[in-house]
């Protein structure tokens, strides 16, 4: 899904160009009535009759999961590798790295619990299930207010819906995911709202895939001008942090709400403690680094191994200033690995396949250049509980099966460099690529490729190129991984109707019609064990194809943090995926504390050289792989 | 042979700046070497000494190691063969290279984490880079890749910029006018965006970065080769090959350009310099040669990510400052030599 939305990117960015570049006079204009449109009174959307005999339901019986020791106070200073381009979460240049930043303020309907993955109450006090299996009803809460101090109610639900069909804001993927996924929003009264969505999923995953976030309907004006008008606004939010002042190019700080109206509710209780967060641009993760030791930052993301084992024997580590911990989670885990593209003649050969997942030396990788902190990825779909089919095992490095399945295809001799040929072809496949970190790593699994007489080019290109030219299936290999949602996905990855064209997700070209069987047969699965099953039977016949092979994953949080900064004492969640983001308010943000003293007498033991017992935490509570 | 005497005096004049002379002579020493790395620098052995028979594996096909009594297919370690052939005492021997790496290699250790500081023992005389590949071999390689890559560029240059200058001087009229508003008009795209965009396109290689290099490099020497054929063809041994009824391109070519050889020898050291800071630079940032090619620009963009193994980002440092210098020292000793006032002196 993120990456489907990540391909607009290039075709956003000449929108936004020219549009930025056509007027600016207009914008003005249009900043101005955008200011006078925020007090007019809109006309409010029709009223539906609301069905009889809803069962309604909530949770509030399920753990806390904030510390009662927590207290409030402090800035906590983070940094950004660059600016955003824009404010706006949706439009051209919206998909950057800082967005889950504002939409980590956004709070939806419901979410899940971190812990128990239950479902839990948001912006919804309570639920129901409409009968033809696709229709959610909620129940609002009454509370919950914007930013500027305005009512959140069943208008600005039934306003989302109207703002991504939108063709002003520019986002072909949500104008298309909010006419063919999400079919329709009712409102019942104010507090009252029901979500339709088209295909009848089981109950839990309604709640994920048809959940909704609210749009301030009294802040936006739709119409052409809305991309540059609305780039540097800052948008009303139902989270905890609002955006305060912001820096351009330089940094962006968000303020508590003083009296956030969720405050006190069960879920959001003892969290979201400190009073300001503040990013500043840092270019270069070295020299942020450099920041953090001199205090100027307050924590740092360790999962490279280079920074958690090389960097960190630094001093300050070890008279105890600074620690680390290593947190692991249970979460599913994205799909990272080699993607073979079955259109080339060579890889339509299963006997190729097979030899070159046994060629791919990922042992050597994770032990001698990830130093062991990796573990090997076994299965597209890793961590999605039940759904996760543990009998399969990735194929390993073994010279002895390459030849094996290379002599069956008949590529047994070897060339003047070692590479095998055959009727004058070379044995020699493209990797492509885009982040040029894993370089390092690609490099080492090129060389032992070469044992098995298989060469593996590396074409590193910029990473929106590199995802254009693999979208196009114009590659050999693609390396690269998807990122995870609820449920495993399959009819975008292996479904022939995606096989054989470009810009779709089946970059590995699956054309299997019992394949496609199964696949259609898992989408409109309602009950949960058939869909298990299938699920399961699918990933089993994903690893038979070969088409995919899966290299690592990084189960855990890791970071490094000041010895102010107090975590609670079970320091994170099941799903947390880092210790110290302080948004994230439908998932568990913001459950650590700044402690003020410590912070000076930290500061004080410094300049007197004094030195604590370093800490290194490892939690392995969740861990599972 | 008879040399000209101004010539010989030019010479005898470049042989008296002795830091331009001897970094002439260290350059092309080294520029010669380099075209034999493969047998100082090399993973290969020289020579194999098997079971009463010799191998050179240097140059020419790949040698598995089932042929010299290993048990793999692919291709022998043949440092591992020396330690082999010594451990079997059975009179096999292996002649090993000075450096016995090559730079795609990596060599690593179980237990211990690259880059490796600099072992006498191991043979990484400077180190090992972030995955265990040997700095020096990387240097060299990188030398090779690097020199031969700027003098294909300067070569490419030049005959395009001085063709069309001398064409532009000697010609004059509307062909001048044309180029020179041509000139002025391409030398004002921004090159390095160019090609930022084309290799985040398509994969560069060595030949389509010397394309890319040449289509925005040739217009520098335009400029002085048009104004040099401005005045010469004026003088009258010009008028006089003219009287005599020499082509356009004898007189360009037999006349005009041994007039002004000493404005493209003087240019052409800073050149070479200019082509191996443009590689680096754009290996730097990542827009030059596609990995794994051994690069100087990607070994100083390894050793500023990684200040704390200092081997490798001194030893890249060092060797481009010692490079560029020694071109530099080369190109003033030219321009000395080809002074006419005698006495300017370099300090």
């Amino acid at each position: 899904m993120l990456i489907m939305k990540k391909l607009l990117l290039p075709a956003g960015v000449v929108i936004a160009v020219l549009l930025s570049s056509a007027c600016d006079s207009d914008r003005q204009a249009t900043e101005q009535q955008a200011t006078t449109a925020t007090q007019q009174v809109l006309p409010p959307y029709p009223i539906s009759p609301l069905p009889e005999g809803l069962a309604w339901e909530t949770n509030t019986d399920d753990p806390v999961f904030a510390s009662a020791d927590a207290v409030t106070g402090g800035t906590l200073r983070l940094f950004m590798l660059s600016f955003p381009l824009t404010l706006r979460t949706v439009g051209p240049d919206s998909n950057g790295s800082f967005r889950s930043n504002i939409n980590g303020n956004q709070l939806s309907l419901t979410t899940f619990h971190p812990n128990t993955l239950n479902i839990i109450p948001q912006l919804a006090t309570h639920w129901a299930y409409g009968d033809d299996g696709k229709t959610i009803y909620y129940k609002l809460q009454r509370m919950a207010r914007w930013s500027d101090g305005r009512a959140v109610t069943a208008d600005d639900y039934l306003f989302t819906l109207e703002f991504m069909r939108s063709e002003h804001i520019i986002a072909p993927w949500y104008n298309n995911h909010y006419r063919k996924e999400i079919v329709a929003v009712k409102k019942y009264d104010d507090y009252t709202i029901s979500v339709t969505g088209a295909t009848e999923k089981p109950r839990a995953d309604l709640h994920y895939y048809y959940n909704l976030v609210p749009t301030p309907r009294h802040f936006h004006v739709l119409d052409r001008h809305w991309v540059t008008a609305y780039n540097w606004r800052i948008q009303p939010n139902t989270g905890p942090y609002q955006i305060s002042k912001v820096n351009k190019g330089k940094s962006i700080e968000f303020v508590r709400k003083p009296d956030w109206w969720a405050d006190e509710l069960k879920y959001f209780k003892n969290r979201f403690n400190v009073s300001k967060v503040r990013f500043t641009v840092i270019r270069d993760l070295e020299t942020a680094f450099r920041h953090f030791l001199k205090g100027e930052l307050d924590t740092f993301n360790m999962v490279d191994p280079k920074f958690w084992h090389e960097r960190s024997k630094h001093p300050l580590f070890k008279e105890g200033y600074i620690h680390r911990i290593w947190f692991y989670n249970d979460t599913p885990q994205p799909s990272y690995g080699l993607f073979l593209n079955q259109d080339n003649a060579l890889l339509a050969d299963a006997n190729i396949r097979y030899a070159i997942a046994h060629a791919i030396n990922m042992d050597k990788l994770l032990n001698n250049v990830l130093r062991g902190d990796y573990s090997r990825l076994h299965n597209i779909h890793t961590g999605y509980g039940a759904y996760t089919n543990t009998a399969i095992r990735a194929r390993g490095f073994d010279l002895d099966k390459v030849d094996a399945y290379l002599q069956q295809a008949g590529w047994q001799q070897r060339g003047a460099d070692g590479i095998r040929v055959k009727d004058g072809v070379r044995l020699s496949f493209t990797i492509t690529y885009g982040v040029p970190d894993h370089t390092d790593r690609l490099i080492l699994l090129k060389e032992e490729a070469k044992k098995a007489g298989i060469e593996l080019q590396l074409e590193l290109l910029d990473s929106s190129a590199a995802f254009k030219k693999i979208l196009e299936k114009k590659h050999d290999i693609a390396w690269m991984g998807w990122s995870t949602g609820l449920r495993p996905a399959y009819w975008q990855h292996f479904h022939s109707d995606n096989a054989h064209k470009p810009q779709t997700n089946n970059i590995t070209n699956t054309d299997i019609a019992a394949l496609d069987t199964l696949i259609m047969t898992y989408r409109d699965a309602v009950d949960e064990p058939t869909r298990i099953r299938l699920a399961k039977e699918i990933q089993q016949q994903i690893h038979e194809q070969g088409m995919y092979i899966p290299t690592y994953m990084a189960p855990y949080a890791r970071s490094a943090y000041w010895s102010w900064i107090i975590l609670p004492e079970f320091y994170g969640t099941k799903s947390s995926l880092s210790l110290f983001n302080p948004f994230d308010a439908g998932g568990s943000g913001g459950l650590f504390w700044i402690d003020q003293a410590r912070r000076k007498r930290a500061e004080q033991a410094r300049r007197d050289k004094q030195s604590f017992a370093p800490v290194t935490l490892k939690d392995e509570t969740y861990r599972v792989f | 042979m008879q040399l000209n005497p101004l010539t010989r005096k030019k010479l005898q004049r470049f042989a008296s700046i002795r830091r331009g002379y001897f970094s002439a002579i260290i350059l092309s020493v080294v520029l010669l070497l380099s075209l034999f790395t493969e047998l100082l620098v090399n993973s290969r052995a020289l020579l194999v000494h098997y079971e009463g028979a010799y191998y050179l594996p240097t140059y020419g096909a790949m040698i598995a190691g089932k042929h010299l009594g290993l048990d793999y297919h692919y291709e022998t370690n043949y440092r591992e063969l020396k330690q082999f052939y010594a451990e079997q005492g059975r009179g096999n021997w292996v002649i090993l290279p000075p450096v016995p790496y090559n730079p795609y290699e990596n060599d690593l250790v179980d237990g211990a984490y690259p880059p490796y500081p600099p072992t006498m023992a191991n043979k990484h005389y400077l180190g090992t880079d972030t995955t265990g590949r040997d700095v020096l071999a990387r240097l060299v390689y990188g030398f090779r890749i690097a020199i031969l890559f700027s003098m294909i560029l300067l070569l490419c240059n030049y005959l395009i910029g001085i063709t069309l200058g001398c064409l532009m001087g000697y010609w004059g009229g509307w062909f001048d006018l044309l180029f020179q508003r041509i000139i002025e008009v391409w030398s004002n795209i921004p090159f390095l965006y160019v090609i930022m965009i084309i290799s985040s396109i398509i994969l560069p290689n060595f030949w389509t970065l010397i394309i890319v290099m040449v289509c925005f490099g040739w217009m520098g020497m335009t400029w002085y080769m048009r104004t040099a054929s401005y005045k010469e063809k004026e003088r009258d041994y010009v008028l006089a090959a003219r009287a005599l009824g020499a082509s356009t391109g004898r007189i360009i070519f037999h006349h005009i350009l041994p007039n002004t050889v000493s404005i493209i020898v003087t240019f052409i050291p800073f050149s070479i310099a200019g082509g191996i800071t443009a590689l680096t630079a754009l290996d730097y940032l990542g827009f030059g040669l596609p990995p794994p090619t051994p690069s100087w620009g990607e070994l100083l963009q390894q050793g500023t990510a990684n200040v704390h193994a200092h081997w490798i980002v001194t030893s890249v440092v060092a060797a481009l400052c010692i490079l560029l210098m020694m071109v530099t020292f080369i190109g003033e000793a030219i321009r000395e030599a080809f002074d006419p006032k005698k006495y300017t002196t370099y300090i």
